[in-house]
């Protein structure tokens, strides 16, 4: 087994999240709408799962929504909210950084004739509230700001953002509404909606232990949204289709340990990430870290290595055994560095230099410590042959 | 992204990586589109290319191709090296996608552009 370090990208389904959704794939097959016995077991454990995911966020079990995944709860969001509420408005604000799933239905909508404000996010990482302010119009229907960032970690202020929201709508912005991304979020920080003041959260199954093919979204009593899948009555008529029940019973228990080993699991893997960081930087000169250093996911590093392009030192950590990612893409002889390094106004090289590792509540010191060793002797390669590294260090990579 | 083995064996153990302390020949060239870059530095005699470096930066296929480029070269006539195709290095490369053929172009562009400068090449670009 490689060491994983990946855990932003998905993570291994936990063996009691396995235990507990293994009886729905084998005896407990019934469908949750049909009225006979079996149909009724598996209604009872899709209603458990919903109370515990709502538990995770403190939200009431009718406020769940189960979707196939993040991206879909994120997509349900957007356009459900945009197609109820157009009619008070066509402008969404958001920000520079957040996940495909948002940034693509936002695009989209765009294109659709929808004003769109990207809120910068500066250096560190982290949207400004006051640009928030700033940004609200009379036609103002939404604001989407990432409870915290795929890439980089960084906490983003969502609760004041949801009071400011909030504030509005007190003085008769009644159609003003509050989403946030908090997939990256869910199982390493605390998430309450209360506290946050979000009209609508999405989160993912797989994520926090759980298989992938299920997702959140949640929607505060009282919001209206159009449904994006239509022909069944299911998911109080806000997502049609027979519910994925052994996935979301997985969800479910998933996010019950989330919730009660929350504290653990984080002290565990920022104390992994913070011996990993204090070691890559006695080890390996000309690095930058990407984000805010205090306000950012316990788990997440992200850092930037000059001279060299972020998939190639991927490839050598992967046939060394340890799997991370990279935020930037080429294809087709077009470069697409990293549009969240790009957006704390990193250029080009070191976007394409950045690398992310994310740690897991199964991680040890000693993978850590091999990782640390892998990466330096990888990015040493990999600057033995830059021409980048060449031309500005002394020439000890001339060969004769 | 799917790589052969050949390909990572060249990603992790470049053949001829570095620069030539005495060349006569060499030339550096930019993918303008991605920023991808390869530098070749080469020692020509007698007609022929007896040593070759390259540095490289950019996609793993900018890096294989640099390196197979490289190996392939060392050793082999100056006429013989003008006649290299990009899909000859593409093929050596192992496993480089439609979409990456943009490496191995870089790769022998950046060949001819070293030789054409040098005086006793006497070659001609193709």
């Amino acid at each position: 087994m490689p060491i994983y370090l990946d855990h932003s990208a998905t993570t291994p389904i936990d063996d009691r999240v396995f235990e507990a959704m293994l009886p729905y794939l084998r005896d407990k097959f019934g469908n949750a709408s049909s009225v006979h016995q079996l149909g009724q077991d598996a209604r009872a454990a899709v209603d458990k799962a919903r109370r515990q995911v709502a538990a995770l966020i403190n939200a009431r079990a009718n406020e769940i929504v189960f979707t196939s995944g993040g991206t879909e709860a994120n997509n349900l969001a957007l356009t459900g909210i945009c197609q109820a509420a157009q009619g008070h408005g066509r402008h969404i604000i958001t920000s520079a950084i957040e996940h495909p799933s948002v940034r693509g239905v936002v695009d989209h909508l765009e294109k659709q004739g929808w004003s769109i404000t990207r809120l910068p996010v500066y250096e560190n990482g982290i949207v400004r509230v006051d640009d928030v302010r700033g940004a609200l119009r009379d036609d103002t229907i939404l604001v989407s700001v990432m409870m915290a960032n795929n890439e980089i970690g960084t906490i983003q202020p969502v609760a004041e953002i949801g009071a400011l929201v909030r504030a509005e709508r007190a003085r008769g912005r009644k159609h003003l509404w509050f989403h946030t991304d908090a997939v990256q979020a869910a199982g390493r920080i605390s998430i309450d909606v209360e506290v946050i003041g979000c009209d609508l959260l999405s989160l993912s199954a797989h994520k926090i232990y759980a298989p992938k093919g299920t997702g959140t979204l949640f929607v505060r009593r009282g919001v209206r949204l159009f449904p994006q899948q239509i022909g069944g009555h299911q998911e109080r008529e806000r997502r049609a289709g027979t519910e994925s029940v052994a996935n979301i019973v997985a969800f479910g228990t998933a996010a019950e340990l989330a919730e009660s080993e929350m504290t653990q699991r984080s002290e565990h893997t920022m104390h992994l990430r913070n011996r990993f960081e204090l070691n890559v930087q006695q080890q390996i000169p000309d690095i930058i870290f990407n984000g805010d250093r205090e306000m950012r996911l316990p788990h997440v590093s992200n850092i930037s290595f000059r001279y060299i392009e972020g998939e190639g030192l991927l490839i050598h950590l992967d046939m060394q055994g340890v799997a991370v990612s990279t935020g930037s893409a080429c294809s087709s002889g077009t470069l697409e560095p990293s549009p969240v390094i790009k957006a704390l106004g990193r250029n080009e090289e070191l976007a394409r230099g950045a690398i992310r590792f994310s740690f897991g509540k199964d991680n040890t010191d000693d993978e850590v410590d091999y990782a640390v060793d892998a990466l330096s002797s990888a990015v040493s390669a990999l600057r033995k042959i830059s021409p980048l590294a060449s031309a500005t260090q002394s020439a000890e990579f001339g060969v004769t | 992204m799917s790589y052969s083995d050949s390909f990572k064996d060249h990603l992790t153990n470049p053949r001829n990586g570095g620069e030539l302390a005495d060349a006569n020949a060499s030339a550096a060239e930019t993918n303008p589109v991605c920023g991808d870059r390869l530098s070749l530095s080469l020692r020509l005699a007698n007609g022929r290319i007896e040593a070759a470096r390259f540095l490289a930066y950019g996609c793993p296929p900018t890096l294989v191709c640099g390196s197979v480029l490289a190996e392939i070269i060392e050793g082999i006539s100056i006429d013989e090296a003008m006649k290299l195709t990009r899909t000859q290095i593409a093929e050596a490369a192992r496993g480089l996608s439609s979409r990456k053929q943009h490496a191995a172009a870089l790769a022998i562009e950046t060949l001819r552009s070293a030789l054409a400068r040098h005086p006793s090449a006497n070659c001609q670009n193709r």
